[in-house]
C-alpha cells in the first residue's frame, strides 16, 4: 500500500519537476533558441488568449473537424461497401494500398496545384489523408466479424439493414474506433503541414511564420499550444470511445475472468 | 487456383480504372488546370530515373528513414526496457511519456529546423524524435507482458538480472516490438519526407516542394507516385522482416494440427 502511494506520487511528481526544472534552467537563459519558460509563458497568454484565438485557433480547428468528420463518415461506408461486395474489394483493394502508400502529408502540394492555397485546400487535404486508416480498418474488422455470428443472422432471417447496423457494425467497432483514432492522429499533422506549406493563418502557419521571423518566444507558443491541442485530442477521443464501446470492455472483462 | 485469378483480374481492372478516370479528368473537365494526364506523369517519371539527382534523393531519404529508425529502435528497446523492469522508473516516466506520445514531431519541426537549420541531421532528429517513443511505449508493454513463470523459472535456475533480461524478458517482449517497428518503418519514411518538404532537409521531399514551388506538376505527380511506391515497399518489407525474425514466437508459429 504505501510502496503504490509511493509510486503515485513519483507519477505526479516527475511532469511537476520537469516543469519546475526547465522554469528553473531558462530562467536567465541568453540563448535565443531557447528563452525563459517565463518568457515563453508570456507570449503564449498575449497570442493564444484571445487575440488569436477566433481567427487562428478555432480556423484551424474547424477545419480539423470538417476534414476529419468526411474522412471518418466517406471511410466507413466506402470500408462497409469494399468488405461487403467482393467485386467492388478485389477492384478497390491495390488502388487503396497504393494511396495508402503515400505520405499524408505529401498529398498537400497536390491540393494546392490543384485548388490553391484556400481552406478548401486544407479540409480536402486533411480528409483525403484521414481516410484511409480508418477505410482499411473498417474493411479488416468487417472481414474478421465471426463467421458463427453471420450464420446466425442469416438464420435469423435479418434483413440486410439489420444486418449491417445491429451485426457487422458493433462487431467491427473495435476495430474502426481505433482506424479513427490513427485517422485523427493524422488530420492533426496534416492539418498543421496544409497550414505551414501554404498559408499564413492558422496555428501551424503562425508558428513556422514565427521562426521564421526569429519571433522565437511566439514559436515556443505555438509548439505548446500545438502540443496541449495533439494531445487534449486524443484524449477526448479516449473518453468517447470508452464510453461507446464500454459494451465491449464488458464483454472481454467478463471473457477474461 | 481459379479463385485467386479472378481478385488478381479485377484489381487489375482497378488500376485500370483508376487510370482512365484519371485520363478522363485531365483532359476532360480539368483540362488547363494543374493535373497532368497520367501518360504525360509516367513519362516524367521515366525522365526522372534516368537523373542521378533523382537517385541521390532517393537514397537520402531511404537512409535518413532507415538509419532514424535504427536509432530509435536502439534507443527505444534499452530505455522500455530499463522502464519496464524497474516499478519507480515506469510509474515517474509514464505520465510524461502518454502526454508526449500523442504529439507528432511535426509539431518540434519549427523548432528543430530553427536550431538544426535545414540539414541532414535535422530530418535525423526528427525521425527519431518520431520513431523512438512508440518503441519505448511497446518494448514496455512487452516486458509487462513477459511470462512470469518463465522469468521465475529463469531466477531459480540462478540466472542473474542481466542474463534473465537478455534471454527472457528482451525475447518475450520481442512480439510488442515487432508490432511497433511494423507501426514506425512507414512513419519512418513520412516523416524523412515531412523533414524535406517542410523542413528543407534532403531527399525526395524537397524535390517535391521544389516542383510544386516551381509550378513543374509533372515532376510532382511523379514523384507522389515514387513516394507510393516506396511506401508500399516499406510496409511489405516490415512485415516480411518480422515474419522472418520473429518465426520462433509462439505468436508467430503456425499452428500444426
Amino acid at each position: 500500500m504505501k510502496r503504490k502511494a509511493l509510486n503515485w506520487s513519483l507519477g505526479v511528481a516527475t511532469p511537476v519537476l520537469l516543469v519546475a526544472a526547465w522554469w528553473a534552467a531558462s530562467a536567465n537563459s541568453m540563448n535565443t533558441f531557447f528563452p525563459p519558460l517565463s518568457a515563453i509563458m508570456v507570449r503564449f497568454r498575449e497570442l493564444w488568449l484571445f487575440d488569436h484565438f477566433g481567427s487562428d485557433i478555432l480556423l484551424s480547428l474547424r477545419n480539423l473537424l470538417l476534414g476529419y468528420a468526411v474522412a471518418t463518415v466517406a471511410g466507413v461506408v466506402i470500408g462497409f461497401v469494399t468488405a461487403l461486395v467482393p467485386v467492388a474489394r478485389w477492384a478497390l483493394d491495390p488502388v487503396i494500398h497504393f494511396l495508402r502508400g503515400i505520405p499524408p502529408v505529401a498529398l498537400v502540394p497536390i491540393f494546392i496545384s490543384l485548388i490553391g492555397f484556400g481552406i478548401e485546400m486544407r479540409v480536402a487535404s486533411i480528409a483525403l489523408a484521414a481516410l484511409f486508416p480508418t477505410l482499411i480498418a473498417t474493411v479488416d474488422g468487417i472481414r474478421s466479424v465471426d463467421t458463427t455470428l453471420k450464420d446466425v443472422s442469416s438464420v435469423y432471417r435479418l434483413s440486410r439493414g439489420e444486418k449491417l447496423a445491429q451485426v457487422y457494425l458493433p462487431a467491427a467497432g473495435p476495430q474502426i474506433a481505433s482506424g479513427m483514432q490513427v485517422s485523427l492522429q493524422v488530420a492533426f499533422i496534416v492539418m498543421i503541414a496544409s497550414e505551414m506549406l501554404g498559408s499564413s493563418e492558422g496555428i501551424g502557419a503562425m508558428t513556422l511564420l514565427a521562426q521564421q521571423s526569429f519571433m522565437i518566444p511566439d514559436m515556443w507558443a505555438g509548439i505548446l499550444l500545438l502540443g496541449v491541442i495533439g494531445f487534449g485530442a486524443n484524449l477526448v477521443f479516449e473518453l468517447l470511445k470508452n464510453r461507446i464501446l464500454a459494451w465491449h470492455a464488458g464483454s472481454r472483462r467478463l471473457a477474461n475472468s | 487456383m481459379k479463385t485467386q485469378i479472378k481478385p488478381a483480374a479485377v484489381g487489375a481492372l482497378g488500376i485500370a480504372g483508376a487510370l482512365l478516370l484519371w485520363q478522363y479528368l485531365a483532359t476532360g473537365p480539368m483540362n488547363g488546370s494543374a493535373l497532368p494526364a497520367p501518360g504525360h506523369a509516367i513519362a516524367e517519371l521515366a525522365a526522372l530515373l534516368a537523373t542521378g539527382t533523382f537517385w541521390a534523393d532517393l537514397a537520402d531519404t531511404i537512409l535518413i528513414a532507415l538509419g532514424g529508425l535504427a536509432i530509435s529502435a536502439v534507443a527505444g528497446i534499452a530505455a522500455g526496457l530499463l522502464i519496464g523492469s524497474f516499478a519507480p522508473v515506469r510509474y515517474a516516466t509514464m505520465a510524461v511519456l502518454e502526454f508526449l506520445k500523442p504529439i507528432p514531431p511535426i509539431v518540434v519541426l519549427p523548432l528543430v529546423v530553427l536550431v538544426l537549420g535545414p540539414t541532414a541531421q535535422m530530418s535525423w532528429v526528427l525521425v527519431v524524435i518520431g520513431c523512438a517513443l512508440p518503441i519505448v511505449m511497446q518494448t514496455v508493454a512487452g516486458v509487462h507482458d513477459t511470462d512470469p513463470v518463465a522469468r521465475d523459472t529463469a531466477r531459480s535456475y540462478g540466472m542473474g538480472h542481466a542474463e534473465i533480461l537478455l534471454r527472457v524478458t528482451l525475447p518475450g517482449a520481442m512480439p510488442f516490438i515487432g508490432t511497433a517497428m511494423r507501426v514506425a518503418a512507414p512513419a519512418a519514411l513520412v516523416v524523412a519526407v515531412v523533414a524535406g518538404l517542410l523542413g528543407g532537409g534532403p531527399g525526395l521531399g524537397q524535390s517535391i516542394y521544389q516542383a510544386q514551388a516551381a509550378g513543374d506538376f509533372p515532376v510532382l505527380y511523379a514523384l507522389v507516385l515514387v513516394l507510393g511506391l516506396l511506401g508500399l515497399v516499406f510496409q511489405g518489407a516490415t512485415r516480411l522482416a518480422e515474419r522472418r525474425l520473429l518465426h520462433w514466437h509462439e505468436s508467430y508459429r503456425e499452428v500444426v494440427l
